[in-house]
């Protein structure tokens, strides 16, 4: 079965730092709270879609491949809004414990090339 | 008023499911909203959540929301009572995170009853304060949350195959929970935000499990979880793949909440509502948390959402989850009033399964073809990769089978060599990683009901299982049943009785008949969940019986189709041709032909290979016509016809095997096993395995009848020299084989009366190669040959320590230990285990055997420390048989113990008379008499280059042709000179055939380049200074780059001839003259390991012993080839030699190669110094146990000397004054010392000095 080339995913950690977009490059942006009352950071199956890097970047792939958004074979993520980076880092590198099997497909399909 | 002095009001169950039924029939009942979001507003400090009862906890507990229903117990009380009042015929208790899974984080395990427990009274006394002022009736559900861990995938992305925790460990945290929740009278259990269904599953079974004791049926609503756009739960399922799933929970609700919004979660509670048969409970979030931390959604939009939901008649039950509030229940209430509850579908009556998707079965698929790919019984490819644990390339044989269409895959680890429960595990948990495979159901298959179980506690989505029979009789076919229901799979029943497999269209009638009125009446199974079996035999095998086992399989078919509402019926199609092995045309068009029938009659599933399967009307109409002939036993003389046909379309392969002389595959069963066993042949040998099973009453039987026969006759010719080892190797293998193939039957025999039925063996050998040593080609080669004498072997490997191998003793209850060393500190090391056996208090029989062991050591060394038991040399497989025999029997033990401790007593005073007369003269006696050559009149040689250099990329096929034959025949006990041997009268036959088969492989090294050999030498400026040699760094000769240290010979010398020491070799620093030295270490690789053990795992120990005596002859080929090269190049001093490789195994060329640990320099420590001055790991990937073997085994190292006088000489017994001297010289305690060179000490090594008396 012919193997999926993995997706290059490059993390922006400070504010005003821009990378060049191209058509083949998607952007997510991280938001800066959780949202749901509860601390930043905790995990929280509700929130994880709206702050996950890795429930967004599944969801990228996924509108991809359902022809609800362009394909692209760059990411970058602006995670300048978010408290702590680290974990963005964690999670695109297998780090952070893995919550959904959504997960496990990310951490095949993607790998983190750069953290500005 | 102490908890269990409460009396809470116990519902009646059967009530409240009438009760609620009824109601959303009638209308759409609202549950409450989120409990999380009220407490929040409240506050909450640390001590609140502390209260009374945990003022002094450890843990911080802010946070742990599910303690407040015992801390505030009023203030929860009065938001279920806000919820009730908003409108909530049904609240949710506050105990999402109250398992002890959960509450480990806050250290609270022990509050988790009595959280569950207050949980409902709370709620229960609101639900009564409700009822008490506006008169309608509340239900109070017990909350089961999701627990923070999940067991159907692993929580690190770098290793899926872990499991944070499993479904034992979930049935035990839901079943405490739900005790709590049922003993406090909770009307319903509500499973929800559902993230993984393995979980779910396990609490169903655990509430079962719970209802089944009581006599309770408390209404269980489940309801999921869905996070991604994609409509998936976090563990990977669709909605319907999920509801097919915990369906056989039969909820009275099915449906979702939490994490998406009402929006988007429409679609999916749509899918929910068209498959199941149950009513629908949604609870969305209010909306999906917006970036400023609050809610998108107001009650008026979420209202407004769910009033679409309500309009479409998709809902049952409606509530809210995070974020929601009093208010949006409220306008939620008020919104779906206006609407008429959904309307339960019939559903129609299918097999429905799921992996992370649904399969249903239905009519459009006349035939579920399930993937065999991934079954070690039926792959041979598969079996290969599981056992060599190369998982990664077994998932990618499932991961084919699924691309290549397979709806459903039979999963089967019963193989003999492996722990197939554990392996099975492994597997199921690596699957579940791999979205593409575990997208479809799986087929969980095993003989052992516990490999089943295992595997059924590993899979969230609904498997089939394969299978379960009444052949152990109604009762533990009922228990197995029922747990299949529990663990909410469908399953194959073969027809199998009490009285035996069903053959005949009677039996196999009768027995699914009444497996059907047992399972649909007894066990409640769903009558679509039931798969039958009824057993596909071999046909035209030449007994008349079998004639009919095509039909019948086909016409039961159609009776219990037509008669046993719903089933289906499956079958392993491949046995039908058994009989045409290695003719594939043939069996490709039998399985065609009989697929054709079944299917037209209700066979609607099968184990069958897709890609081997020919298409009926295009098959050769001449060969269908004679297939049918024999399927539908049309004739009498069907068989002859089709075997009559049969070779014409049989592949090339075949044509070759017909051209030798088959004639002995003409004679009845029991003659053909034992001529493969003593021919070594394993073409025929499952087939012919199989047939006499069939004949046989028990699988057992085969073995302790034609196998244990032949195996008899193979050791006669053996024990009388008329076969030789080689080829009772190859028997082996072929005994493996047969013994490969009945095993998993032996097993489900065992299963089957629960007694001890198994194989009787002879009595359990542990084998080992002790610590320090990686030596195992004899070990192996005994091994092999004691268990096709119907021995059980527990081979631990090499480098066993001496504790690995007492545990496992004691562990296996072994009857005989056999150790195995080949380098000289093994020696002590067995005498070390011989010690720790007689401390431990072992009495069993201790084997001795390896090149250095000898009779002598045994009796002298071993035998003495070890006298509760009896140790015993044997360095010969052909002898082993005949001493384990006497060992084990009870009649010859104390009369061959007695002989074999007269015989050492013998040898020892022998030794010791022996040593006495052997006088050593004093070191300095022998140094006087030291070898010295003239070497006034020696120009030492210069080499063409200083250091060292290594050499990789050789030729296998030039080096092949350095290889010395005869050791290779000593291997395999063969004893003369190659070529002299293959001519020899007695043994010549065998030594030509496994020559041919050596040639063979040798053939396959080279061309596929099995082995990669690396070899480096080195040359230094070298001089003698006494019994020393210095190597220097340079020519300059200053500065000292290593010592060796050699021992010289301390025997009383006639004639005049020297004491030898290897340092007579080089020239001494004061004789003027620049002399150099050389070193290296070559080696065959390490390859050789990997490929053994390959061969080991298929059952063929023939070729595993073969490839590493091959790899051997290698190693030493590539250190003779060395040898030249540095002779005739590298050092240069024999640039004019021109002996052929033949002839330099006579070694009459000019130089030397000693090895340390070997007779010219028994201590194998100066091994270091060689490693060290060669860099050997880093340049030959070689490097040192802790007693100085060479690893990898396949290795020789050594030094060279230039002299022309130099010859291999044995130093033989030392003294303790050299002992001393050499220790000092070396700079090692003396203790240290002796124990290296414990084999050659003169003397009993102790004390110097002894007190004075």
């Amino acid at each position: 079965m012919a193997r999926v080339e993995p997706i290059p995913v490059t993390v922006v950690t400070k504010a005003g730092q821009l990378l060049a977009l191209d058509a083949d490059t998607a952007l997510l942006r991280l938001p800066a709270n959780s949202g749901h009352g509860h601390p930043d950071g905790q995990h929280c199956v509700a929130c994880a879609t709206r702050t996950d890097v890795r429930a967004m970047l599944y969801d990228l792939l996924e509108s991809a491949k359902r022809g609800l958004r362009p394909a692209f074979t760059r990411v970058v993520v602006d995670a300048s809004a978010v408290p702590d980076p680290a974990v963005v880092v964690a999670a695109l590198t297998g780090k952070l414990p893995a919550q959904a099997l959504r997960d496990h497909t990310v951490a095949r399909l993607f790998y983190l090339a750069d953290a500005a | 008023m102490s908890l269990s002095e409460q009396q809470p009001p116990i519902p009646d169950w059967n009530e409240v499911r009438t009760a609620l039924a009824d109601a959303m029939r009638e209308r759409i009942l609202i549950l409450d909203g989120a409990m999380g979001t009220m407490l929040q507003r409240r506050k909450f400090t640390e001590e609140n959540f502390r209260g009374e009862r945990f003022k002094d906890w450890d843990l911080p507990l802010q946070g742990n929301n599910d303690l407040l229903v015992i801390t505030e117990a009023q203030a929860v009380e009065d938001i279920h009572l806000e919820y009730y009042l908003a409108g909530a015929d049904i609240v949710e208790t506050n105990t999402f995170s109250a398992t002890s899974v959960a509450q480990a984080d806050y250290g609270c395990e022990d509050a988790v009853y009595d959280i569950n427990f207050q949980g409902v009274a709370v709620a229960r006394r609101a639900a009564l304060r409700a009822e008490a002022e506006d008169g309608r009736r509340r239900f109070v559900a017990g909350a089961l949350g999701p627990t923070n861990k999940t067991s159907s995938m692993s929580t690190d992305v770098n290793s899926p195959g872990h499991r944070s925790i499993t479904f034992d460990e979930l049935v035990v945290a839901y079943g405490e929970a739900i005790r709590g929740l049922v003993d406090a009278g909770a009307d319903l259990l509500l499973f929800e935000t559902i993230t993984d269904t393995l979980n779910t599953k396990a609490g169903i079974f655990a509430a079962q499990r719970l209802f089944e004791e009581r006599g309770i049926d408390v209404p269980i609503m489940i309801s999921g979880t869905i996070t991604d756009l994609s409509g998936r739960t976090l563990s990977g399922q669709t909605p319907s793949a999920f509801w097919y799933s915990v369906r056989h929970a039969n909820p009275i609700t099915i449906g979702l909440n939490c994490a998406l919004g009402a929006d988007l979660m429409r679609d999916h509670i749509a899918e929910l509502s068209g498959v199941a048969d149950t009513f629908i409970c949604a609870y969305p979030n209010a909306g999906l948390p917006n970036e400023f931390g609050g809610y998108d959604e107001t009650p008026e939009m979420m209202a407004s959402q769910l009033d679409q939901f309500a309009s479409e008649g998709l809902l049952n039950i409606v509530g809210g989850c995070c974020g929601s509030t009093p208010d949006h229940i409220r306008a939620i209430a008020e919104t779906v009033s206006k609407y008429q509850p959904r309307v339960v579908p019939e559903i129609e009556t299918r097999l429905r399964l799921a992996g992370l998707e649904p399969f249903t079965l239905t009519a459009e698929i006349p035939f579920v073809n399930v993937g065999e790919r991934t079954n070690v019984t039926g792959s041979a490819r598969f079996r290969k990769l599981i056992t060599a644990g190369d998982y990664h390339a077994a998932l990618e044989v499932a991961r084919d089978q699924v691309a290549n269409g397979a709806q459903i895959i039979d999963i089967n680890m019963d193989e003999g060599l492996i722990d197939s429960k554990q392996v099975m595990i492994e597997y199921l948990n690596l699957l579940a990683a791999e979205p593409d495979i575990a997208k479809v159901p799986l087929m969980i298959d095993s003989s052992k009901w516990e490999v089943i179980e295992a595997g059924l506690k590993c899979v969230q989505g609904k498997a089939l299982v394969n299978s379960i029979s009444m052949k152990e009789g109604e009762e533990a076919f009922l228990k197995s049943a029922r747990l299949v229901r529990a663990y909410g799979a469908a399953v194959v029943v073969m027809a199998f009785d009490e009285k035996g497999q069903a053959d005949t269209f009677e039996r196999k009638v009768e027995i699914c008949t009444r497996a059907y009125k047992l399972l649909t009446e007894e066990v409640g199974f769903s009558p679509e969940d039931i798969v039958f079996d009824p057993n596909v035999f071999a046909v035209a095998t030449g007994i008349e019986e079998h004639n009919g086992y095509g039909v019948a399989f086909i016409e039961a078919t159609k009776q219990i189709t037509e008669t046993l509402p719903h089933v289906h019926i499956s079958g392993g199609i491949s046995n039908l041709s058994f009989s045409f092995r290695g003719n594939e045309p043939v069996r490709e068009a039998m399985h065609a032909v009989f697929l054709y029938y079944a299917i037209q009659n209700g066979m609607d599933m099968g184990i069958v290979n897709a890609g081997q399967l020919a298409v009926y009307e295009s098959i050769d109409p001449e060969l269908r016509e004679a297939c049918e002939d024999v399927i539908l036993n049309r004739r009498d003389d069907g068989t002859d016809r089709l075997l009559e046909i049969a070779e014409r379309y049989r592949g090339t392969a075949g044509k070759e095997a017909a051209a030798k002389d088959m004639s002995w595959r003409e004679k009845p069963v029991e003659d053909r096993i034992a001529h493969a066993l003593v021919n070594g042949i394993t073409e025929f040998i499952d087939a012919d395995t199989e047939e006499a099973r069939q004949k046989a009453a028990r699988p057992l039987h085969v073995i302790e009848g034609p196998l244990m026969a032949g195996m008899g006759i193979v050791g006669d010719l053996f024990g009388s020299g008329k076969m030789f080892l080689p080829q009772v190797v190859k028997s082996a293998r072929v005994m493996k084989q047969a013994v490969a193939l009945l095993l998993p039957y032996m097993e489900a025999e065992k299963n089957a009366d629960g007694n001890a039925t198994g194989r009787k063996s002879a009595g359990k050998v542990l084998m080992a190669t002790v610590k320090g040593d990686v030596h195992d080609i004899g070990k192996n080669i005994v091994g092999v040959v004691l268990s096709c004498n119907n021995y059980e072997i527990i081979d631990l490997g090499v480098m066993v320590p001496t504790a690995k191998i007492l545990q496992t003793a004691k562990d296996e209850n072994v009857d005989i230990i056999g150790l195995s060393g080949l380098i000289t500190p093994s020696l002590d090391e067995m005498v070390h285990v011989a010690a720790e056996m007689e401390r431990e208090g072992f009495d069993i029989p201790l084997l001795i055997g390896g090149a250095t062991t000898s009779r002598v050591h045994t009796a002298v060394k071993i035998h003495p420390r070890y006298e509760r038991g009896q140790a015993v040399h044997v360095n010969d497989a052909s002898r082993a048989v005949g001493v384990v025999g006497n060992l084990l029997s009870a009649d010859t033990k104390v009369a061959f113990i007695d002989d074999i401790k007269a015989q050492y007593a013998k040898a020892a005073a022998a030794h010791l008379r022996a040593e006495e007369d052997k006088k050593r003269l004093p070191l300095t006696t022998a140094r006087a008499n030291a070898f010295k050559p003239d070497w006034e009149g020696y120009e030492p040689p210069k080499p063409s280059f200083l250091g060292t250099k290594v050499f990789a990329d050789f030729d296998l096929a030039e080096l092949a042709g350095y290889i010395d034959w005869t050791p290779f025949f000593q291997t395999w006990e063969l004893k003369g000179r190659y070529p002299a041997i293959l001519q020899d009268e007695r043994q010549g036959e065998a030594a030509r055939a496994l020559f041919d088969d050596a040639q063979r492989m040798l053939k396959q090294i080279i061309d596929e380049k099995w082995f990669v050999p690396r070899a480096v030498v080195g040359l230094w400026p070298a001089n003698a200074v006494g019994d020393d040699i210095r190597l220097f760094t340079d020519e300059g000769r200053k500065e000292e780059l290593a010592t060796l240290f050699t021992l010289r010979q301390q025997l009383s010398k006639r004639d005049g001839k020297p004491n030898m020491a290897l340092s007579d070799f080089v020239a001494p620093v004061d004789s003027g003259k620049a002399d150099y030295m050389g070193a290296f270490v070559v080696t065959a690789g390490l390859e050789e390991v990997a490929i053994a053990e390959r061969f080991e795992k298929q059952n063929d120990d023939y070729s595993s012993i073969l490839v590493k005596a091959l790899a051997d002859r290698f190693a030493e080929a590539l250190a003779e080839m060395m040898h030249a090269r540095v002779r005739r190049e590298l050092w240069g001093y024999a640039a004019d030699e021109t002996q052929t490789p033949e002839e330099l195994a006579q070694e009459t060329y000019r130089g030397i190669r000693p090895a340390p640990g070997y007779p010219a320099q028994p201590d194998h420590t100066e091994k270091t110094t060689l490693f060290k001055l060669l860099d050997a790991e880093k340049n030959a990937g070689v490097t040192l146990t802790e007693s100085f073997s060479m690893w990898p085994g396949s290795s020789v190292s050594g030094f060279y000397y230039a002299h022309p006088d130099a010859y291999y000489f044995g130093v033989a017994k030392v003294e303790r004054d050299q002992v001393l001297d050499y220790a000092a010289r070396k700079g090692m305690p003396v203790e240290e010392v002796e124990r290296w060179l414990g084999p050659i000490l003169n003397y009993i090594p102790g004390p110097a000095i002894v007190a004075a008396e």
